[in-house]
């Protein structure tokens, strides 16, 4: 007991020591909060945009002001001439522009502005529904009311992205543990000198799984705090199927890190390989973009993603999106079967470290 | 000179023939190129993917009384069929009044996200409708809309039907004779800053992607070669030769900078090629932002290989900065109104100038920086990045 003791704690400390696995698993999902946090919290939405009019003389701002104040959440002022309506647009100072000319109506937008334009589009196409209503008199015949259901139902895009970006590093963290870390070890021949004290194969497994756990454990902890503390997000976290997957997740991973650590020898390739394919799934797995708006077969592609999955029981359990119970305990068992599956071609990596 | 040239031969011959720096120097941007067009490309334009939606129709037409339910039926029926050769928008399931046992289905699928939204138009609509236009005080007809939370297809199924009921209100006003649809508003649209040529996402994203490979390289392969090749022995070999430090550094950024020169071609070819990019990049002040770019980063990398030790302390330094200045320096997404810590970063950030800079000089954006601190800021960096990885050096030597 004492020898495996010892173990936990050599393994901690090497841990602590490689700064690369710090970064990947303790501050890159710090840094992907603050930073998305800032920059996506608005991803998709025409929220607060500032919209710049310009009414022809004969025209009737009564009309088109009351549907603009009826929109809600949008800024609007009137500009005068045409060039400083244009001016501003241009220099973003303006979101997108109206000529209004009393039966004509023309929205104006920066080209250059391509990721945002269909958010615009959507706050023209709400307008002119509107308008076109007011403009003869008529008011809407129809009170839709929208309701949202299911667990996040008051979830905006980024309070989706923090779950992504902890599978990310969940991800990083199980890859990493065997394509970075272990890899190295064997490179370096420490494994072979592992091998000839009585320690067991499976305890230095056994020691590097739950040092990479008890990391992934506190990471996401650490994450989810500052996301909740900083950007006011609320998480209804089910704590034993949270627990439940953060094991099956890291141990699951770990099993893919032995498939590229079996595949490419040298420490460093294995290491670059594993980032690689990280950020590719990162991209393809709607951790940062919704997979609604990639093409059909992007989508059909991310199918076969884990970390896609992994998103998606991550947003369950901490309560944000919704998913039948099978589905999490299918997608758990999966990552479960592939840690039983690769872990013996594990240690079998770990026992023939000195024929390479 | 010869000297130098060999060594930049030697320097592009070692990278190519490296896998790992094969990979981040030439696959990893064509590769980013391609994704982030292919997500992007088509943003708003094309549908890219068929919804899922229920409509619960619970109000049943009565004998001699006008069917507005039933609009709303037709509406919604001839929006789900297909267009040409595009797939239809959505797939709609009618469930008809005595379907209620459906309900409580239908609104558990949606829960789970097997079904994208569910439409209600509730008992009594038609009357609730022709109460409306008959002037009551009673309030307008309610249609009840049901998304799943947390689903990014519910809420975009959710914009598409907006539009529809907004012609199913204008259908119903017009048989109502209450709204003229030929006297209907004219809408046109322009945009500010395409010139004579349509603009694409991939002519902002190119010059983009461009400085983030010239960045990752610089980051990545400069402190790479050079501390490793320390770690290693190799540039021990080198200075017991009669080549000195300077032309060195000279053949190394000479090496570098051809690589970059590969590197760019390749992405402008596939930019152009595979996704239509038209942006020139052959004009003097991009060439001019191009090589500054090149610069900038290359003695950003000799700044982290003299600030750190060891080859993995180097690369650990890398990764650190890598992503906040990439993100912060809006390559990829536009970046504005950040809070006031992050803002500063940003204006401390070379990519932020050159890329204002390069894409305003391509024609693709507009400047948000005066041209003069386009070029200042990042020249500031290169000498800052010199001055500091000499002294660094030149300490190292004298200890």
């Amino acid at each position: 007991m004492n020898a495996l003791r010892s173990l936990l704690l050599a393994e901690a400390r090497i841990f602590l020591r490689d700064r690369m696995s710090l970064i990947f698993t303790a501050l890159f999902p710090l840094l992907f909060i603050v930073i998305f946090g800032s920059l996506m919290s608005d991803f998709g939405s025409s929220g607060g945009a500032r919209l710049g009019v310009l009414l022809s003389p004969d025209a009737d701002l009564e009309v088109l002001g009351t549907v603009l104040d009826s929109l809600g959440n949008i800024e609007w002022r009137t500009f005068e001439p045409l060039d400083a309506l244009d001016t501003a647009i241009e220099k973003r100072q303006i979101d997108l522009g109206i000529q209004w000319s009393g039966a004509r109506i023309e929205f104006i937008y920066n080209a250059h502005r391509t990721q945002e334009n269909y958010a615009y589009e959507e706050i023209a196409r709400a307008i002119v529904s509107r308008l076109e209503l007011a403009a003869q008199g008529a008011s809407s015949v129809l009170a839709v009311k929208h309701e949202s259901v299911g667990s996040g139902s008051e979830a905006d895009w980024f309070t989706l992205v923090v779950p992504g970006i902890l599978s990310f590093s969940i991800l990083s963290a199980g890859l990493f543990a065997i394509a970075g870390h272990l890899s190295s070890m064997k490179e370096r021949r420490l494994l072979s000198r592992y091998l000839v004290t009585p320690m067991r194969p499976s305890a230095l497994l056994f020691a590097i799984a739950v040092v990479r756990l008890a990391v992934v454990f506190s990471s996401t902890l650490l994450t989810l705090a500052v996301a909740m503390l900083m950007f006011r997000l609320h998480y209804d976290i089910d704590w034993f199927r949270y627990i439940l997957f953060i094991i099956a997740s890291t141990l699951g991973t770990m099993g893919l890190g032995t498939v590229i650590a079996r595949v490419v020898r040298q420490a460093s390739s294995a290491s670059n390989l594993a980032s690689a394919i990280s950020l590719v799934m990162m991209f393809v797995s709607g951790i940062y973009f919704p997979i609604e708006i990639m093409p059909a077969f992007l989508q059909k592609l991310s199918l076969a993603m884990p970390l896609r999955h992994m998103a998606d029981v991550m947003r369950y359990v901490t309560g944000v999106m919704d998913m039948p119970d099978r589905d999490y305990w299918i997608i758990l068992g999966a990552f479960v079967g592939l840690a039983f599956a690769l872990f013996p071609l594990l240690a079998r990596y770990v026992v023939t470290a000195e024929k390479h | 000179m010869k000297d130098v040239l060999r060594l930049a031969g030697a320097q592009i011959r070692v990278t190519l023939r490296e896998r790992v720096s094969l990979f981040w120097f030439l696959v990893f941007p064509l590769l980013l190129l391609t994704l982030l067009t292919l997500i992007f490309s088509g943003l708003g334009e094309d549908p890219r993917m068929t919804f899922d939606i229920a409509l619960f129709q619970q109000s049943v037409p009565q004998a001699e009384a006008p069917d507005f339910a039933g609009i709303v039926e037709h509406v919604f029926t001839d929006a789900s069929k297909p267009v040409g050769d595009r797939p239809p928008l959505f797939r709609l399931t009618i469930h008809a009044a005595d379907a209620v046992s459906r309900y409580e289905e239908e609104m558990e699928r949606l829960r789970l996200g097997r079904l994208d939204l569910v439409v209600v138009v509730p008992a009594g609509f038609n009357d609730a409708v022709l109460s409306h236009l008959g002037g009551s005080d009673e309030a307008a007809a309610p249609i009840e809309i049901y998304t799943s939370a947390g689903r990014a297809s519910s809420t975009m199924a959710h914009d598409v039907v907006r539009q529809i009921l907004a012609g199913v209100d204008r259908e119903i006003l017009a048989i109502a004779g209450r709204f003229n649809r030929e006297a209907a508003v004219s809408i046109t649209r322009r945009e500010i800053g395409t010139g004579t040529e349509a603009f694409s996402y991939i002519d902002f994203l190119l010059p983009g992607i461009v400085l983030m490979g010239f960045f990752t390289a610089g980051l990545f392969s400069v402190p790479g070669t050079i501390l490793f090749g320390r770690e290693q022995g190799i540039l021990k070999r080198y200075w017991v030769t009669p080549l000195s430090t300077s032309r060195f550094l000279l053949g190394f950024g000479i090496g570098h900078m051809a690589l970059c020169g590969v590197q760019f071609s390749l992405a402008w070819l596939l930019a152009a090629v595979a996704f239509g990019a038209r942006v020139s990049f052959f004009s003097l002040l991009p060439a001019l932002y191009l090589v500054l770019a090149i610069v900038v980063f290359l003695a950003f990398g000799f700044l982290i290989a003299s600030l750190a030790k060891t080859g993995n302390a180097g690369m650990a330094i890398a990764n650190i900065v890598n992503m906040p200045m990439m993100f912060l320096g809006g390559l990829f997404f536009p970046i504005s109104d950040l809070p006031l810590p992050l803002k500063i970063l940003m204006m401390g950030n070379p990519l932020t100038y050159l890329a204002d800079g390069l894409r305003t000089s391509l024609g693709v954006d507009v400047a948000v920086f005066p041209i003069l601190a386009t070029f200042g800021v990042p020249l500031a960096w290169i000498l800052v990045s010199v001055a500091v990885a000499a002294h660094r050096l030149r300490l190292e030597e004298a200890t």
